[in-house]
């Protein structure tokens, strides 16, 4: 990445963005079309591959030896690594949440509003594409362009809260999806609180980026702050990818 | 009274605000019960938390750990008021059987545990990157043993404080034993027939409880004593001046504190009787202290998982120049094995015990069969973490004696890479084996013959290591100081552990052994030759690097031939009397059976033992003051840490050194392991650096 220029960073972003906005909606389709599980869970890999790639930069965590171990960049190395660590951890949280849904529902699914799962799952892929804004700016040591970057993610995870948390919470339990019902709603307020709980701690973690940010504290060489709050927020979006299908799209409704 | 010292100030203020601890909670409870019950559960509780704060208090002032345990009876109060008045608001019952509701009582323990945290400096440094100050790298610990009892960024005086913690959670559990082990002794209830009102249990819960904790304190004992060992050691050994994350490493350690306290209450506040594994559906029905259990495990859980994200970073990215992965020391190999178990699959008991916590707190029907929930669901989660956590407890031990014994019979370490691998061969099999648990649970049957053999194959990484032990034994000029013993009777002892578990993993044999004493003294084998023994080798063999004195050798081997032959005893005979039909986890059997005389043996050794770590115990704090002067290469070792005086420096290693040789060549002439700079030609060094730089 540090080879490319800004405007083909801006492609590569766009691209990346288009790629998974089309994933998604052929996953929609296909599961409306035709029920094939095993498409669905290959178009989520391929999501999931291209987001680790291309928005997290897992390439990152072979770098060369960054100069001596004093330096800022050998320590953000170590740090990278500490921070993949860590959400290889949490990704074993997440795996044994979906692990337990298709152990308890197996190949059926909650009665879910469909249209509002489309909607916050677009906008959570949308805040994804401002965050991978916010940091090629600052990598290329445009402030502006990283402060509204990281201003429209922030908005937009307040927004995909307000529309689980807020919304979707409301309609399920509306429609007999309560918490104290059945195994399949006590599993889904489990994954979809999880993930909010997390989608929760990275607005935060961003808002305190952002006014660090304000400060004028990141630099094009040291923003290693702002490259671990954009690989959180990517890795929550990359949970989703895989949490979206297993509570919307897979199986055979029931209830 | 300021003439004291500080070890006596302390006790006299336990007392006092033990006395007054309990007053106050004897208060509470009157407030809400209205009668004035002068043994009531919550009165102990608090006395044990005002005597815990008035010890510190008298023994190192307001500071440290001291704020912190006021901070958290604070937290857990306002946490637990705040859910209270929340509750009154919506109309619903606000007090419960323990004053507070459930509910309030766990997100109480929730905020009373970061309040912990807030109150002893753990998450100072944090606060301020977050509001984009700049912290000093730069520790500098106060003199003398304050410092033990404050956040320090130092990763030897973190590992003396998970050292000691463990030894202090080691002590808690054991004594939990011997409770039981006495009612053991002879078939009837003896004294657990009377009611214990200060628990609000009567005497079979309180053994259901007592027996519970003792396994979870002893796991939780364990999980801080590997933390500590691999705080201490592997920093010095791959020549780092610390971890890579000291803040985080601070955290890791004081986050267990508020958790020991939260599992120690869980006795106060109604006990729980499901052991220490919480299954579900009797956890779902237990009095409100299995929250407390939950909740204790899940941030203990945290320790262990930071602790070891923060290690595996340490060795990728800290080691010495020339240290090479197959130059490392094998107890490095060890603590990556069992560091990468704990940083994953620790997230998984978490996660089923935050599933029941949920069930129980809002109604969410995980484990309820007549809501289309499943009981097994909740086995399978669990032992994906608490069956390669047995792995997480042996295998530092396993690394501790494969570095030990090279030394003590001065010969190379026979098999070194094939040690190294089986290491991470034991962590990478340990994940496919979780479903040996359940053979008679209900699960699927067709998982039993798969999970049989992947459990079976973890014995030909685990034979390896004995081969190479053996190996290494074989012709060497073996001496016997008290390391040493523990070593050999540790791998005597790990082999009885290894030979009676295929028994358990073969599905014909286990269905009649399963939940049987012979079960308990296999566990107690293998946790006792994989990590007691160990962990008290090393202790022996590291004290005077850290102190710079040694601990007596009579004590220690008095130690040591106390507690071995005891422990056959114990474990032999559990082993005979569960094949006669005794079943675990019961506090009483039938005389019929015929196994009384045994039983009264089986207290008896555990008496002993208990005594012999009493007097290990003695020899450890007698030591630190009076032990001989040992400030040179004690045990002749090749291990950099060896090669600079004792008590290490406060910075590690003032020269950096460079790997020129295999670690283990113990008797080859000539052969060197570590150079340091300072020892070579004075040009040459500045050349060296001057290269280093251009680079």
């Amino acid at each position: 990445m540090a080879h490319t220029n800004k405007a083909s960073a801006l492609n590569l972003g766009v691209t990346i963005f288009i790629f998974l906005a089309v994933l998604t909606a052929l996953e929609f389709f296909v599961a409306i079309a035709i029920s094939a599980i095993s498409l669905l869970a290959v178009i989520a890999l391929v999501k999931a591959g291209l987001v680790l790639y291309y928005y997290m930069h897992i390439y990152k965590l072979n770098a060369e030896k960054e100069g001596d171990a004093k330096s800022y960049a050998y320590k953000t190395g170590s740090n990278r690594l500490g921070l993949w660590l860590f959400l290889l951890s949490d990704a074993f949280v997440f795996a044994g949440l979906l692990v337990s849904r298709f152990n308890l529902l197996g190949f059926t699914r909650p009665h879910l509003n469909q249209t509002l799962g489309l909607v916050v799952t677009a906008v959570l892929l949308i805040s994804s594409f401002f965050m991978n804004r916010a940091e090629t700016s600052m990598a290329h040591g445009d402030q502006k362009g990283f402060m509204t970057g990281i201003l429209i993610t922030i908005g937009l995870g307040i927004g995909f809260l307000v529309g689980v948390v807020g919304v979707e919470w409301r309609l399920a339990a509306a429609e007999g999806v309560t918490a104290s019902g059945d195994a399949a709603g006590a599993i889904f307020y489990m994954m979809t609180g999880m993930h909010a709980f997390h989608v929760l701690t990275g607005v935060i973690f961003l808002l305190v980026v952002f006014n660090n940010g304000r400060k004028g504290l990141y630099t094009q060489e040291k923003h290693w702050a702002v490259e671990a709050s954009t690989v959180y927020w990517h890795f929550v979006d990359v949970v989703w990818i895989f949490f979206y299908p297993a509570l919307y799209l897979i199986g055979a409704l029931v209830g | 009274m300021k003439n004291m010292k500080p070890v006596w100030r302390g006790l006299l203020w336990l007392l006092i605000g033990g006395v007054v601890g309990y007053a106050l909670g004897l208060g509470l409870d009157a407030l809400v019960g209205g009668n004035p019950d002068f043994v009531a559960p919550l009165g102990g509780l608090f006395a044990l938390l005002g005597a815990a704060v008035s010890f510190f208090s008298g023994l190192v002032g307001y500071r440290g750990i001291t704020r912190g345990l006021v901070f958290q009876v604070i937290g857990t109060l306002v946490g637990g008021f705040l859910i209270t008045g929340i509750r009154a608001l919506m109309g619903l019952p606000t007090f419960g059987g323990f004053f507070f509701s459930e509910p309030a009582w766990v997100f109480g323990s929730l905020v009373g545990a970061l309040s912990f945290l807030a109150g002893v400096g753990a998450l100072t440094d944090w606060f301020k990157w977050a509001k984009g100050e700049e912290t000093s790298d730069h520790h500098s610990d106060p003199e003398g043993f304050v410092k033990y009892f404050g956040v320090s960024l130092d990763h030897k005086v973190i590992g003396i404080q998970y050292t000691i913690t463990s030894l202090v959670v080691l002590g808690v559990g054991g004594l939990f034993a011997m409770i039981f082990r006495t009612e053991l002794a002879s078939s009837q209830l003896q004294f657990l027939t009377t009611t214990f009102k200060a628990f609000d249990q009567n005497g079979l819960q309180f053994y259901n409880t007592l027996m519970s904790l003792h396994g979870m304190l002893m796991i939780v004992s364990i999980l801080l004593g590997i933390a500590g060992m691999m705080n201490y050691l592997v920093p010095l050994l791959i020549g780092a001046d610390d971890m890579a994350f000291p803040r985080l490493n601070a955290f890791s350690f004081w986050i267990a504190v508020p958790a020991a306290v939260l599992l120690l209450s869980a006795l106060f506040l109604g006990g729980f009787d499901t052991g220490w594994t919480g299954y579900p559906p009797l956890s779902t029905r237990s009095p409100v202290g299995i929250q407390m259990f939950f909740l204790g495990v899940f941030i203990a859980g945290w320790s262990s998982i930071l602790g070891a994200l923060n290690l595996l970073v340490t060795v990728v990215r800290m080691r010495a120049k020339g240290m090479t992965a197959f130059r490392m020391p094998i107890f490095v190999w060890a603590a990556i094995a069992t560091s990468i178990i704990s940083l994953t699959a620790t997230q998984l008991i978490g996660l089923s015990f935050q599933m029941v916590m949920f069930q129980r707190l809002f109604g969410l029907g995980f484990f309820d069969a007549a809501r289309g929930g499943n009981p097994v669901l909740f086995q399978h989660l669990f032992w994906f973490y608490s069956h390669p956590a047995v792995y997480v407890f042996i295998l530092p031990g396993l690394g501790i004696i494969s570095e030990l014994l090279p030394p003590f019979v001065r010969k190379p370490l026979f098999g070194y890479k094939w040690i190294a691998m089986s290491s991470l061969g034991i962590a990478l099999v340990g994940f496919l084996v979780w479903a040996h648990h359940m053979f008679t649970s209900g699960m699927n049957e067709y998982l039993r013959v798969p999970f049989m053999y992947s459990t079976l194959l973890v014995a030909v990484p685990t034979g390896v290591k004995f081969f190479s032990w053996v190996g290494t034994l074989w012709k060497g000029k073996i001496t016997t100081p008290t390391p040493m013993l523990f070593v050999l009777g540790g791998i005597v002892v790990f082999l009885l552990g290894g030979l009676t578990g295929p028994p358990n993993a073969t599905v014909s044999t286990d269905l009649h052994l399963h939940d049987t004493y012979w079960v308990v003294g296999h566990f107690h084998d293998t946790m006792f030759g994989g990590y007691i023994f160990p962990f008290f080798a090393a202790l022996y063999y590291w004290f005077p690097k850290a102190t710079g004195r040694r601990m007596n050798e009579k004590l220690g081997k008095l130690h040591f031939w106390l507690m071995t032959p005891s422990f056959f005893v114990l474990t032999l005979g559990m082993m005979r009397i569960g094949l006669l039909g005794m079943r675990r986890r019961i506090a009483d059997y039938d005389p019929q059976l015929g196994f009384d005389g045994t039983h009264l043996i089986l207290t008896i050794a555990g008496y002993l033992i208990f005594i012999s770590v009493l007097i290990f115990l003695y020899n450890l704090f007698n030591s630190m003051k009076n032990g001989e002067k040992a400030e040179g290469n004690l045990w002749k070792s090749r291990s950099p840490e060896w090669l600079v005086p004792s008590p290490m420096p406060a910075h590690n290693y003032d020269q950096p050194f460079e790997v020129v040789g295999e670690p283990y060549d113990y008797g080859l002439a000539g052969s060197k392991y570590v150079q340091f700079a300072a020892s070579k030609e004075k040009d040459e060094s500045v050349a060296g650096k001057t290269k280093k730089a251009k680079s």
